[in-house]
């Protein structure tokens, strides 16, 4: 099924499920404690800023502290969450999507789309390079006329902009 | 029966050859916008308002509301093929019009999701042509806790409808609000789980929920299966 790698789970449906429930569980735990801090009672002038989301954290907490003990006691077959293979081919895209987002923050998002497009290009489409300027370059720059020049939605921009003079 | 008598001198000023063809054009760029995530009805008929300029009000007025509900369609259609609702609207369409794409009927979910949202236009249109005025004297008992019974039963159908595990759907249902919480509390102004960032000021986004849920969720979910990359 999977392209590469072997059919071997990687981790199984509990763990997943266990370490959601705890993710959630952590999530709800944030929003209790910035209510709380905001105040989550019945001021003078009706609710206080954190009265509803202390309450729908409370709902988070609860039902996945539930979840998580469904989790924990479950018995029978740990079926796989998913495979070596299914993972790693996750991973080639999550990873570099990741560090793409870091790098809109660094150079601003024109730059950081090119260089993105064509990582993925050379790296898993293996095409050749005239390709991968064309398409990279010629995307950021599309883009660009479309939302600065067209929509005039301003994007991130970074150091090369500045340089251009378009920012 | 003055209702009938006006709307029979609507269709005769709609009716007219540059309208219908106004019609015409209004919808195509109705869908393409409705397509776009993150552009809606309302945004579309924002951008292209200039569009109306030299028109003549009436004209203008049809191309705009025929933009509206172009898009209005055209949100389905993102839903039934890729499983990204580009509006709040369509996100219920992905539900069962995304898994009959799959098994090759994308042809029938859309047929589907056109059909109701023309008969459902046409039976809005036609009550609240004829039933506005008892409507609106209706509308106005609709208040605070007229809306949080129909939200409550809303949520219930969400948990008790799902095929998920209740508390799981509880989990993430109740997640959702907490997101939408963040941000300033239109109440006191107060600063909602911002953590000193200035960009959690005005909340997350629905956008920016949907297009990482929907878009890139269905992105890895389609490495996964290994479709990618052959």
């Amino acid at each position: 099924m999977s392209a590469g790698g072997g059919g071997r789970p990687a981790f199984g449906q509990k763990s997943a499920e266990i370490v959601v429930a705890a993710l959630f569980l952590l999530l709800g735990a944030i929003v209790v404690y910035d209510s709380v801090r905001l105040g989550a009672r019945w001021g003078s002038d009706g609710p206080q800023a954190g009265y509803f989301p202390f309450y729908i954290a409370l709902f988070v907490c609860v039902a996945s502290a539930v979840n998580l003990v469904v989790a924990l006691v479950k018995k029978g077959e740990d079926r796989a969450f998913v495979e070596v293979g299914q993972l790693k081919l996750v991973l080639s895209v999550l990873v570099p999507s990741f560090i793409y987002v870091a790098l809109i923050a660094a150079m601003g998002i024109y730059v950081a789309s090119a260089i993105f497009v064509a990582f993925f290009m050379r790296w898993l489409g293996k095409y050749p390079w005239w390709k991968v300027a064309a398409v990279s370059i010629g995307n950021s720059v599309a883009f660009f006329l479309i939302f600065e020049m067209w929509f005039k939605v301003p994007l991130p921009k970074g150091w090369f902009e500045r340089l251009l003079g378009l920012d | 029966m003055d209702e009938i008598q006006s709307l029979l001198h609507g269709f005769a000023i709609a009716l007219s050859f540059k309208n219908l063809a106004l019609m015409f054009v209004g919808i195509i760029l109705g869908v393409i916008i409705g397509v776009l995530p993150g552009l809606g009805g309302a945004n579309g008929v924002a951008i292209l308002l200039p569009l109306t300029f030299s028109m003549s009000p009436t004209s203008a007025i049809i191309m705009l509301s025929c933009i509206y509900w172009g898009a209005l369609f055209g949100g389905a259609i993102t839903s039934i093929l890729f499983n990204i609702p580009g509006e709040p609207w369509s996100v219920a369409t992905t539900f069962d019009g995304y898994p009959l794409a799959q098994k090759g009927r994308a042809g029938e979910a859309l047929t589907a999701a056109f059909t109701s949202s023309f008969v459902g236009a046409l039976v809005a249109v036609i009550l609240i042509t004829f039933l506005s005025p008892v409507v609106a004297s209706f509308a106005l008992e609709f208040g605070p806790p007229e809306f949080f019974a129909v939200y409550l039963l809303t949520f219930c159908a969400f948990v008790g409808m799902s095929k998920e595990p209740p508390f799981k759907t509880l989990a993430s249902m109740m997640l959702g609000f907490a997101l939408a919480a963040v941000g300033t509390d239109p109440v006191t102004g107060a600063l909602r789980l911002t953590f000193g960032s200035t960009h959690l000021l005005t909340g997350f986004d629905f956008l920016v929920a949907v297009i990482g849920l929907f878009g890139i969720g269905e992105i890895l979910l389609t490495l996964e299966e290994g479709l990618a990359f052959k």
